[in-house]
């Protein structure tokens, strides 16, 4: 699904990931987790094309198409979708119009046939029930006013609406209580099938309770310094991150 | 994704598709302005001896003003001698009687823009009169309005056939010594629209005027007056387009409506004047007074849609005089490059309940200047009147200027007025939303812009809507994608 | 008459008896005003406010030997300086305030020096012609210098107290006060600077102020400052406070329009540098036929500053209010975040309010607002006030007085807001038991 090879990338020109390898095989679900400043964030917005995420070496093959000289729209449509840590407010934007444009361009891009408005509104609300919003926001701005439990749910509508093959999940969980997160959870588990596969950044092990995954990585200081099975989260929540950084320079961010 | 260089540079890219020049045989008065010019003028249009009177009181106030300056707006020295203040088709000489005996080269000329004069291609239920440099080329539909007793004719026409109207009305609302750009239009107005819709009328059909400035070195100052007789109903709508040349242009307009007992006048207008081109070189200077006078449970609604002009100096007004008439401001400003605008509307709340409701959104973009001023007075005898205004800017790009320069003045204890105002940027978050679901950086700023003004948008009668949409998708083309 | 005023003040700033090195501010100021106008409405800044009835009064005479009447506020341990007339009363001033101070007349030359470098640097050419006036007349004042990392224990509170005697014939003076306060690296202060009235039996206070503070706030510093103006209803007051944010500063005042016949306050702050923040309140209730014009400007000239500015105002009576206050965004100043809201109250049909809250930006990534209102008392809130057994008038009163106390409550010194409180009550207040009640006393 997604290759990544010694991926290097720098923020106003301080290197935060410095040769990250990583391969996620369709249908995957991989969870990284790492201190704060190890670069987790940066990894989803240098994959998504982030402006000011500059790539200075390595690659990132997505189905086989190298995506780090595209533009971030062009990955979208060829599936990469980044679900935001924080949701941005673009007050005045309808969701719905939003949401429309935004298939739009997807599906285009995939060859598929327009949705027209009745077939897409359908549709839209069927999401919205799917992910427990209320349908008065498919009318408002987009994220405007939304709580953040809201924000999260409204990310994971159009996640569904939009199909992607590889989704990235950056860091959801933070800031949601229990039974938000449990309808977040669900929603990304029933997403889950053999032809998509999920980067789940998160901070917190919590997550990885209702999100099972197949693979852990921890990341520290812009590289993964161990992997292993799910248990391995557990192993990471007990002992914390101090006994793999040892030896690594420090101060990623 | 696109960097604010990108945004920019497209922005430039914007093209002006009215720009084109009509080689029509004119008549033009040599420029300069005088006693003799005026005369001229009144004399060419067949006017009775009160109103040449009137237009040199006019021109002798003029004399004694001065041009205003507190506008945030700069520009060079205006030289009122170097303007035409009169130029005409010269097919126009004898008034054609119908369509028909129009000059097919005018006509194609309204064609290109979009604005067929033929009924039978015009668009259903708008009736328009078109307006060619300083005379009336054409006006549709009038045998049907005549059957609802709506006039809708020229003014010059007007002078003739209804007397008393344009006597009674005509400087009532903006009087000839209003201001230096109105008293230099009482003195040299051309020609321009008049409206009457009798007593309990609704007016059948949308009645729009298309002005049109062809000739170079002319200046427009044409004259509206729209007058609603009591319980009457009418939307009038006003569009604007001029060729591109270099040098500026001189347009100084005036709009009275009359809005008595229990009327209501919607006025729209989309003002596309020539720009100038993206140095600043050449456009138009727009000077326009517009103001609107609504007796007891009147109520009067300004949309304008300002995207062209190199200068626009601006503030359709309503003066609430009557016991709970009712005021609206709608404006969507656009400037680009650099164009500057000072825009914005006066509510002098006179009447008992009187309410008024002000949305303005300014959009400032390349090296341009765009300010918001208003007034809202609560008078002495305004007891339980309501005002509220929002004042909106976006900034696309850095180098451009929003301002908002909002007046309240109030003497009333039982008077609320409430202004708010923000300032907002298409933000690099919001833009990455966009890319990273599929969407791509223009039809972002596209949507962005739009629902920044749906508000007004969806005060303009449904064509005129799309048109406002499209217009703004092009003066931003590629823009703040 | 306009000229006469001008003509009038001139002689007078030119019968100072000067300090030497001062002379050269003096003449600068005096050929500037020599040539002003006193301005009419045709300017903008002078649109709503008319002072034709200070340059009818005529203030010819100089000031009659000081008779210091000088209030002190209840509870707060501050270092109290008095100014009767002008001049400095060194018997009702506290002798550890006059060691804290400098007075320009007393400056050794190397305190000169500070004082002529920052002298006219702060206001710069931003006054208006009462600034001008102001530096013509120049020949005392007082310096506050607070060194890097010092901390002001004590408020420093200077009272300005006019008074001549009505008994004596005394006649309507001028008096032109200088104050220059300079934060250094990290120094915190507070300075209350509090233009009393006169309650002393046969006082008038029917003279002219014509106040300039010039306010450096170095990095990192802070600066809470009051500007309180509390004259009596006969006074004219002209005040020009300007400010300066160096980087990383912090400037919080308020700013109180309580009496005078005609006050008219410039406050100017600049962020010169960067992370600099302004939080500025302020209060004007004038009443009877007084006019009270507050006009602010703040400059943000460079990036990442921030300011948050409240004004609000009641007007009763016949009086007439103007707050103008602009916010100005310079072209480099992106990650500007400014508000302003300015709310007010008219409570009569012969009170007056203009405002105009301005917003002037040439830069893109930043966050502004501003929001004015003119309203009533809100039904809602009035009407459970009534369905408790309160009276219409009573809740109206409350009300009005809610509206401000927002403002007082947030003030940094509890005691000046205590101070203050009945005061501002007494202005709404029918009954001494509802003025007790508004302030918390019973």
């Amino acid at each position: 699904m997604i290759e990544i090879k010694d991926l290097k990338a720098s923020v106003e020109e301080k290197d935060i990931l410095k040769g990250l390898n990583l391969n996620i095989g369709p249908g995957e679900v991989h969870a990284i987790m790492g201190p704060n400043g190890a670069g987790k964030s940066t990894l989803g917005n240098v994959l998504a094309g982030r402006e000011g995420y500059e790539v200075t070496g390595g690659s990132a093959t997505l189905n086989g198409k190298d995506i780090l000289d595209l533009d971030p729209e062009e990955r979208a449509r060829e599936g990469l979708f980044l679900a935001f840590q924080y949701p941005v407010e673009i007050p005045g934007v309808s969701n719905l119009e939003f949401l429309k444009a935004s298939v739009d361009a997807v599906r285009e891009q995939q060859g598929k046939p327009a949705l027209d408005s009745v077939q897409f509104l359908k549709l839209a609300r069927e999401k919205c029930k799917a992910v427990n919003l209320d349908q008065s926001f498919l009318k408002r701005g987009v994220n405007e006013g939304f709580s953040g439990g809201e924000k999260k749910r409204n990310e994971l509508m159009q996640m569904m609406l939009l199909e992607p093959s590889l989704c990235i999940l950056d860091e959801t969980d933070s800031g949601l209580d229990i039974d938000a997160l449990q309808v977040v959870a669900e929603g990304v588990n029933a997403m889950r099938d053999a032809n998509r596969s999920f980067i789940v950044v998160t901070h917190y092990q919590r997550l990885l309770d209702y999100i099972v995954p197949d693979y852990v990585h921890v990341l520290a200081n812009g590289r993964i310094v161990k992997s292993g099975g799910k248990e391995l989260a557990l192993e990471l929540e007990e002992k914390g991150y101090g006994w793999l950084e040892n030896g690594n320079d420090n101060g990623a961010e | 994704m696109a960097t604010n260089a990108e945004i920019e540079s497209q922005i430039k890219a914007r093209e002006y598709k009215a720009g084109f020049v009509t080689n029509i045989e004119s008549e033009t008065l040599p420029p300069g302005l005088d006693e003799d010019v005026v005369r001229f003028i009144s004399a060419k249009k067949g006017e009775p001896e009160w109103l040449t009177e009137w237009r040199l009181k006019a021109y002798r106030e003029w004399l004694t003003m001065t041009e205003p300056d507190w506008a945030h707006i700069g520009y060079p020295k205006i030289d009122y001698q170097d303007i035409s203040y009169y130029s005409a088709p010269k097919s126009m000489d004898d008034k054609p009687k119908s369509l028909d005996e129009v000059d097919p080269e005018l006509l194609a000329v309204y064609d290109k823009l979009g604005i067929p004069l033929h009924e039978q291609m015009a668009l259903a239920g708008v009736a328009v009169d078109a307006v060619f440099d300083s005379v009336s080329v054409a006006t549709t539909f009038r045998d049907k309005l005549e059957e609802a007793g709506v006039i809708f004719m020229p003014i010059s026409e007007a002078v003739h056939e209804y007397p008393e109207l344009i006597k009674k009305y005509m400087g009532s609302v903006v009087p000839q010594r209003d201001n230096y750009f109105a008293a230099l239009n009482s003195a040299v107005f051309s020609d321009g629209s008049f409206v009457y819709i009798p007593k309990g009328v609704r007016c059948p059909m949308e009645l729009s005027t298309y002005f049109r400035i062809n000739e170079a070195m002319t200046g427009q100052f044409e004259r509206t007056l729209i007058v609603a007789d009591e319980g009457s109903y009418v939307s009038y709508l006003e569009g604007c387009t001029a060729p591109m040349r270099d040098e500026n242009q001189l347009h100084a307009a005036v709009v009275e409506l009359v809005a008595l007992d229990g009327a209501e006048i919607k006025y729209s207008t989309v003002q596309n004047w020539y720009p100038g081109d993206e140095n600043g070189k050449g456009g138009i200077y727009n000077f326009v007074t517009k103001r609107a006078v609504a007796h007891t449970n009147a109520k009067v609604s300004w949309t304008q849609v300002e995207t062209g002009s190199a200068v626009t100096w601006k503030y359709p007004s309503c003066v609430l005089k009557g016991d709970n008439s009712i005021g609206e401001f709608y404006s969507v400003a656009l400037t680009n490059n650099y164009q500057q605008a000072d825009t914005g509307t006066k509510m002098i709340h006179m009447g008992k309940n009187t309410k008024s409701t002000i949305i303005s959104k300014g959009i400032s973009a390349g090296k341009s200047q765009n300010a918001y001023r208003g007034l809202v007075r609560m008078g002495p005898m305004a007891e339980g009147a309501r005002n509220f205004t929002q004042c909106d800017s976006l900034l696309l790009g850095d180098k451009c200027g929003a301002h908002t320069f909002p007046y309240i003045e109030s003497k009333h204890p039982s008077a609320v007025v409430e202004h708010e105002a923000t300032t907002s940027t298409v933000s690099d978050d919001q833009l990455f939303l966009c890319q990273q679901r599929g969407i791509d950086t223009e039809k972002a700023v596209s949507m962005i812009v739009n629902g920044f003004c749906k508000e007004v948008f969806k005060e303009l009668p449904m064509e005129f809507a799309v048109e406002a949409g499209k217009l703004l998708e092009i003066s931003l083309e590629g823009s703040v994608g | 008459m306009a000229a006469e005023f001008i003509a009038q003040q001139l002689t007078l700033a030119k019968n100072i008896s000067p300090l030497a090195w001062l002379t050269s501010t003096n003449e600068r100021g005096q050929q500037a005003f020599s040539q002003a106008e006193l301005p009419t409405k045709k300017h903008e800044d002078w649109k709503y406010t008319s002072l034709y009835n200070l340059s009818q009064a005529g203030f010819a005479a100089t000031a009659p030997e000081a008779q210091a009447h000088a209030p002190v506020i209840p509870g707060l341990s501050a270092h109290r300086i008095v100014i009767a007339n002008g001049e400095i009363d060194t018997n009702a001033s506290d002798a550890a305030a006059l060691e804290l101070v400098v007075r320009f007349r007393d400056a050794r030359p190397e305190q000169q020096e500070i004082i002529r470098g920052l002298l006219g640097e702060v206001k710069a050419d931003r006054g208006h012609l009462f600034a001008d006036l102001n530096d013509a007349s120049i020949n005392d004042g007082l310096f506050l210098l607070v060194e890097k990392n010092q901390r002001l224990e004590h408020p420093l509170h200077i009272v300005y107290a006019n008074s001549c005697s009505s008994t004596a014939g005394d006649e309507a003076f001028t008096v032109n006060t200088r104050l220059l306060v300079a934060l250094e690296q990290g120094a915190e202060a507070t300075v209350i600077e509090h233009y009393a009235g006169d309650d002393t039996v046969d006082g008038v206070q029917n003279n002219f102020t014509n106040a300039v503070t010039e306010i450096r706030i170095g990095d990192n510093a802070k600066l809470t400052h009051y500007r309180l103006q509390l004259m009596s209803e006969s006074a004219f007051h002209i005040g020009g406070t300007f400010i300066d944010l160096q980087r990383d500063a912090r400037y919080e005042g308020f700013h109180l329009g309580l009496g005078t016949a005609l006050t008219r306050n410039d406050i100017i702050v600049n962020h010169n540098v960067g992370g600099s923040h302004c939080e500025m309140n302020g209060v004007y209730v004038p009443q009877n036929k007084q006019v009270i014009d507050f006009h602010t400007c703040v400059e943000h000239k460079v990036a990442h500053c921030t300011t948050n500015e409240v004004f609000r105002g009641i007007m009763n009576n016949k009086a007439k209010a103007t707050f103008n206050g602009r916010i100005h965004i310079h072209p480099d100043a992106q990650k500007t975040l400014a508000e302003l809201s300015n709310k007010n109250l008219l409570l009569t049909n012969t009170a007056e309010i203009n405002t105009k809250p301005e917003l002037e930006i040439y830069a893109d990534d930043v966050q502004c607002a501003h929001g004015a209102t003119v309203a009533q008392l809100e039904e809602k809130a009035r009407f459970y006030l009534q369905s408790r057994g309160i009276s219409k008038e009573d809740a109206e009163i409350m009300l009005s007085f809610g509206f401000i106390n927002e403002l007082l409550n947030g003030l940094n010194h509890e005691e000046i807001g205590l101070w203050l409180r009945p005061q501002l009550a007494q202005r709404f207040g029918r009954s001494d038991d509802l003025s007790a009640q508004l302030t918390g006393e019973l």
